[in-house]
């Protein structure tokens, strides 16, 4: 593990609440907007960063991120140009852990296969994987190599998945356990409701010490509160993503933005 | 980890590349699978079904007017006189006759050419189950009276804008509502897809096969053809005719994909000349996709072949030599089309157009042999886009 995810393991959160890990898709608005939203990222208390390769069949996402990765592949967006961003914001001085979220194609076609993407992203100064199309059955390529090279991977569970499933994947992950709070794809709104929160409290349980990170339908300080006690990470995307799509201007008009809706929801839970 | 009872790879290919809020329904299904397959009654209950309500066996027929013009023999496996027009009703009626034994009340499904649509609003209504196709834009505009037909079952079709609007499209979109419809069973059209999901698929279209090969050995009164020709978009009639030979290495097993109108990408759906290795809707196979993984838009004037991946059995065989996979364009397509019409009184459909085209364009190569062509579809839901390409009074 890198030294920056084994800081961020140790101590998710900094204040009484989860941890913010927001969710961004690379280029969508172009990269230069994304190195810039990187920063007002961290400005804003994120503690680590999934950062999307857009794909072109993104099939656990919904309307708004599959939008977004139409967008960024229009923008001309690839793989390399991706790893690209990471090195940028490194070389600027950028302290977050940075997970790379992908679907499989791009890591196999794109990127030279699980073993070969492991190598570029670590030397690009990333820190893990997040494979939505990769579960723990297929990943014993991309586990290996990442345990090889201090890379973080993050497994997911859902109210269906098994104990036994949810036990393996908290196994398998050696970064946190992506737990989805409700069936369905990205984008829809979430209740956190007793029942959901029931849920996480059983899940972390079987995680043991991994992590737990809580994301689908985390949009509002609200749900932060909600969260609080409940998992070591919240993870934002679709909220975010739409925020960053409807601010116009320059990309510090967008870092700015981006770190406004951070603070907003770091803040939540110090009020 | 050992998720699953059955062997979830194909080779290298195959496998299970599913989002985890698919895993559970995936595990779910392959046990039911397991547990039908086994039981007398469920083969019972589809075998009678498939005779009685679908007209299995279907014929073998010797087309021998079409074998005498092209210097070969000629015999087609008329799938294309299964109910509703097409193979796809055999692996229609199995995976519904499995939801409703797993107590699913739902059937999603995707449809390209429209055939798996119609197949699926039938069986539907056959067994009192909700339906719900989800058809890309394009698909349904050169489709129109398979949607028709699907609304008039009694299924609901969901027109899909996103992406290239066709099959690949379709396919995520019904994946995606899978995902949150617990009580849906997603019956997934072509032997493609995550696991359990080839080997289901190939396991209902194995009649098709099991039929020609015996059928053969009684009216050729020979042991085997020297040749077995299908086409391929997914690759569900292929597997099934080819399950009834792949054992003879005596027969040569030919896969005929759409050549489109050329070779740049976005002109064809040829995966065997232009195809990577990599996953595409959950499983490792080949796809026509560009340097960086992004999937490629695909053409066909079949919209049954117009899919940029192709099921992994197939990839498998053709990596261990046992079967061939080739192309025919379009307008050889149209060719074989308008041969079978004329020299045998059958409008085939435009996919199992590109096996005769095919065979059409390479009638020398096999000159004198043997030849038992799948004949997967009829031809009638392709007359709107036929008529304009091969002219005719009007």
């Amino acid at each position: 593990m890198t030294g920056r995810m084994k800081a961020l393991l140790a101590a998710p959160s900094p204040g009484p609440g989860p941890g913010i890990a927001p969710y961004i898709t690379a280029g969508d608005g172009g990269l230069e907007r994304t190195l810039a939203v990187l920063h007002g990222l961290e400005r804003g208390g994120a503690v680590c960063v999934e950062l999307g390769l857009p794909f072109s069949d993104p099939l656990a996402d919904g309307p708004a991120l599959q939008a977004a990765a139409q967008r960024s592949l229009e923008a001309g967006t690839t793989p390399d140009a991706t790893l690209e961003v990471i090195r940028s914001y490194r070389d600027q001085g950028g302290k977050l852990p940075i997970l790379l979220f992908s679907y499989s194609n791009p890591l196999w076609v794109g990127l030279g296969g699980l073993r070969a993407s492991a190598e570029r992203l670590a030397e690009a100064g990333g820190d893990g994987f997040v494979v939505p199309d990769l579960p723990p059955e297929e990943a014993d390529e991309l586990c290996a190599a990442c345990d090889e090279l201090d890379l973080g991977t993050v497994f997911f569970a859902t109210p269906r998945s098994s104990i036994e499933r949810i036990r393996s994947a908290a196994r398998a992950s050696s970064g946190f356990l992506y737990a989805i709070g409700r069936v369905g794809v990205t984008g829809l709104r979430t209740s956190f409701d007793d029942e959901v929160l029931d849920w996480l409290d059983f899940v972390r349980e079987l995680a043991g010490n991994t992590p737990l990170a809580v994301g689908f339908g985390v949009a509002e300080p609200a749900d932060i509160r909600a969260l609080a006690g409940h998992t070591d990470l919240a993870i934002c995307g679709t909220a975010l993503v739409n925020h960053l799509h409807n601010t116009a201007g320059t990309p510090e008009d967008a870092a700015a933005s981006a770190q406004a809706l951070v603070t907003r929801l770091s803040q939540a839970t110090r009020d | 980890m050992s998720t699953f009872q059955l062997d979830s790879h194909y080779g290298r290919f195959g496998g299970c590349y599913a989002p985890e809020t698919l895993m559970p329904a995936l595990i779910e299904l392959e046990a039911a699978f397991v547990e039908a397959r086994a039981e007398p009654e469920f083969r019972e209950r589809l075998r009678r079904l498939l005779r009685d309500f679908g007209g299995r066996p279907t014929p073998l027929f010797h087309a021998e007017r079409l074998g005498a013009e092209w210097g070969l023999d000629l015999w087609l496996k008329r799938e294309d006189l299964l109910h509703t027009g097409a193979h796809k009703l055999n692996n229609a009626l199995g995976q519904a006759l499995l939801a409703q034994r797993m107590g699913k009340t739902r059937i999603l499904a995707e449809t390209g050419a429209g055939q798996h649509g119609v197949a699926c609003a039938t069986v539907c209504a056959l067994l009192g189950l909700d339906c719900v196709v989800y058809m890309g834009e394009m698909d349904a505009q050169r489709q129109v009276p398979n949607v028709e037909r699907m609304e008039l079952l009694g299924a609901r079709v969901v027109i899909v804008r996103a992406g290239q609007r066709t099959l690949k499209d379709a396919i995520n979109e019904a994946l995606r509502a899978w995902v949150g419809d617990p009580d849906a069973h997603y019956l997934l059209g072509s032997a493609l897809g995550p696991h359990p999901f080839p080997t289901i698929v190939a396991f209902f279209h194995e009649p098709i096969g099991k039929e020609a090969a015996a059928q053969y050995r009684e009216q050729a009164q020979t042991d085997q053809p020297d040749l077995v020709l299908a086409c391929v978009g997914g690759g569900s009639n292929a597997i099934g005719l080819f399950r009834g030979f792949m054992d003879n290495p005596e027969v040569a097993l030919v896969g005929v994909e759409a050549g489109g109108t050329g070779s740049a990408p976005g002109e064809h759906a040829a995966r065997w000349a232009g195809g990577r290795e990599g996953v595409l809707h959950g499983c490792k196979t080949l796809v026509l996709c560009d340097d960086d993984g992004q999937i490629l838009a695909t053409h066909s004037v079949s919209a049954g072949l117009d899919y940029p991946a192709v099921g992994p059995e197939h990839a498998q065989l053709a990596e261990q030599g046992r079967a061939r996979y080739l192309s025919a364009s379009d307008d050889e397509a149209l060719a074989g089309f308008a041969a079978l019409a004329r020299f045998e009184g059958i409008l085939p459909a435009l996919e199992s157009s590109h096996a005769l085209g095919w065979l059409l364009a390479r009638r020398e190569d096999w000159r004198g042999m043997s030849v038992l062509l799948g004949l997967s579809g009829r031809g009638d839901k392709d007359l709107a886009t036929v008529l304009p390409l091969l002219g005719g009074t009007r």
